[in-house]
């Protein structure tokens, strides 16, 4: 295969916690996860695709729910805890709203939503889960939710 | 400009995911195994919280051996670098009474004065038995010695301004003396690879900070623009006064600043330049003033120099240097000057006979000597690493030359199996340096010979094989004129 190469500058965001998705590769990778995780699953419990589909979204929610959206700070004590209130999702791009990466990030869920329902056929027990999973991770990243913390759920220490 | 294939990107960022579920299991693993452990906090809070030192707990200290190896010589061109062992996977390590002599690519010894030289090392014991290691004072109360006042004068002369100060350590420096020169009211705007010192001291002066990406005069007018028609944050009354703060060689890239370009646009709006000539002074420039000779630019267009003696004078210790009111201000204000030790005058003794030598009045060429030898070695060993394929950072005549690495278990890699070849190298990675890129930062000195820079490259040629970094095999010629014409643009 041809050696494709991509340029880049350091791109000015101080915050060493969220700068690292502001290189090229980010979104590529993302999408090659989520794709490698549902091969994986369906190689490992020999499900239908759409079971498998499921558990990726299942997953996928749990993860980036826990990560993007309830943890709190930064994995490093150098920037001395100046965003100890904020979610990863509240610290991306300086906290500016509606940029590529958070559309980017507000569209996955979604996609992922349609291809599991549709290979699950529109079944219940599993479109009531992936229907909850994408309302939640949708609506946890709406402009107006920023810095919102719904009756104290995980407000400060 | 960083060029990377996206192959690597990709696997870049797989691997820190990676790396960082490991992590995360990890971590959940050891909460559920210490719910059963008392803990004996007896109603203290935690020094820390679990998360902040993620990145130290399950990234740093798996691959703690290549970092803070301790030396058992003076950082010369060859190095006696202490063995350790590990028995618990690099969460502890220690020291054995073996010693590794390796050739050292990893000191800023840039006119090799960091080992016993002929003209200075005499000098310096004489002044270590007439004033003793410690003038045991602050500069203001008892420690400004004879040496003190002389150096201050030899360092305004050297670096073409009228006056000078002096501290006992580098990055104190930058931290002590921001403050002391701007505070609530005021705008800093630094590059956005400014070193840590001029973060820090930033944060401490209270003033607004903005950054500006890195080298970009263009972008740097933008922001100075938009800065000044803001003006302060919440009264939009205009701001007190406007630093614009860069590095002359930035020590992660090897890159020099585009001096000329800042300056003009800093003149047009009125702006005060500070440059922090950490490594280039005494590296770089006909005869070793630093960038601005290398690039002609007048010193009395910059408002304040500052550099540090740890790098190519052999010593320790910094220095400001800008106009006679300046450094009188400093000194009536600065809490460095007040508080902290003054230089150690063997300290001091060793930078002023270094700086003789370097403008030759020691009665010898060696200065211009060790000038020709730096500028020659840098240049060979960064075009021999080009032509064998590897991405390597920097400008031309630049002692600093990082290779490129990417990916997270190349770092360990390469600096294991460089020293297991008697090569000590300094690799760096996140947080220091963006996530993508981490690198191996070699620093040349005047003291390589020719055969020692062919041995590292062979040894560097034959690890970077077995690592896999060599990203540009094919056309290097065709490769290089590229990053020519990149950095023309």
């Amino acid at each position: 295969m041809a050696k494709l190469y991509v340029e880049t500058t350091p791109p000015p965001d101080l915050n060493k916690n969220t700068e690292w998705f502001m290189y090229p590769g980010v979104w590529t990778t993302y999408i090659l996860i989520l794709f490698f995780s549902w091969l994986l699953v369906l190689s490992v419990f020999g499900c239908t695709p759409g079971t498998a589909w499921t558990i990726v979204n299942l997953v996928h929610f749990a993860i980036t729910y826990q990560f993007f959206h309830w943890r709190k700070g930064t994995p490093f004590a150098e920037d001395q805890g100046i965003y100890n209130n904020l979610t990863w999702w509240e610290q991306i791009d300086n906290g500016k709203q509606l940029t590529r990466n958070r559309k980017f990030l507000t569209v996955v869920p979604v996609v992922l939503y349609l291809i599991a329902s549709h290979t699950t056929d529109y079944q219940q027990p599993m479109l009531f889960l992936n229907t909850l999973a994408v309302i939640v991770l949708v609506v946890a990243k709406f402009p107006n939710m920023h810095k919102v913390r719904i009756f104290g759920i995980n407000a400060d220490r | 400009m960083v060029r990377l294939p996206y192959l690597t990107a990709l696997t870049t960022l797989f691997s820190y995911g990676l790396l960082f579920a490991f992590g995360q299991m990890r971590d959940f693993f050891r909460k559920i195994l210490d719910l059963w452990k008392s803990k004996n906090l007896q109603g203290y809070a935690p020094i820390c919280l679990g998360l902040e030192d993620f990145y130290t707990r399950r990234l740093y200290l798996r691959i703690q051996d290549c970092f803070n190896r301790p030396i058992a010589s003076a950082p010369d061109a060859w190095i006696d670098v202490v063995e350790r062992y590990s028995k618990d996977s690099n969460k502890t390590l220690h020291r054995t009474s073996k010693i590794n002599k390796c050739l050292n690519l990893g000191s800023y010894n840039y006119l090799g004065f960091a080992a016993a030289d002929e003209y200075c090392t005499p000098r310096v014991i004489e002044s270590l038995k007439q004033y003793s290691p410690s003038t045991c004072s602050a500069r203001v109360d008892g420690g400004t010695t004879k040496l003190h006042a002389e150096l201050e004068e030899v360092v305004a002369r050297f670096v073409r301004k009228p006056a000078a100060i002096l501290f006992g350590m580098g990055y104190a420096t930058n931290s002590a003396i921001i403050p002391a020169l701007i505070g609530k009211g005021g705008l800093i705007i630094s590059d956005s690879l400014n070193h840590n010192s001029i973060v820090n001291g930033a944060r401490g002066s209270g003033a607004t900070v903005r950054v500006f990406q890195h080298n970009s005069a263009a972008h740097l007018e933008e922001v100075l623009r938009e800065q000044i028609a803001e003006g302060q944050p919440r009264t939009h009354r205009p701001w007190k006064k406007i630093i614009v703060i860069i590095e002359g060689i930035y020590s992660m890239e090897g890159e020099l600043c585009k001096l000329p370009e800042i300056i003009a646009v800093c003149k047009k709006y009125k702006a005060y330049t500070y440059l922090d000539e950490a490594h280039s002074i005494g590296a770089i420039g006909k005869s070793g003033r630093g960038v601005c000779e290398l690039l002609g630019v007048d010193t009395a267009d910059m408002d304040i120099m500052m550099g540090t003696f740890t790098k190519s004078f052999g010593s320790c210790g910094g220095y400001i240097a800008a106009s006679k009111e300046i450094i009188q201000h400093l000194k009536n204000t600065c809490p460095a000057h007040f508080y902290a030790t003054s230089m150690s005058p063997p300290a001091a003794q060793q930078v002023i006979s270094a700086i003789k030598v370097v403008l030759g009045e020691d009665g010898s060429n060696r200065g211009a000597q060790k000038l020709a030898q730096i500028r020659d070695n840098s240049n060979f060993f960064r075009s021999e690493l080009h032509k064998m394929g590897f991405e390597v950072l920097g400008d031309k005549d630049s002692p600093v030359m990082p290779i490129m690495l990417y990916n997270p278990a190349k770092i360990p890699a390469f600096s294991r199996e460089c020293l297991r070849r008697n090569l000590a190298v300094v690799t760096v990675a996140f947080p220091a340096t963006p996530l993508l890129l981490a690198r191996a930062r070699i620093c040349i000195s005047a003291s390589h010979t020719r055969e020692d820079m062919i041995k590292a490259l062979e040894v560097i040629s034959k690890v970077g094989d077995l690592v896999g970094i060599k990203y540009f095999p094919v056309e290097p010629q065709k490769h290089l004129t590229d990053k020519i014409q990149k950095k023309l643009e």
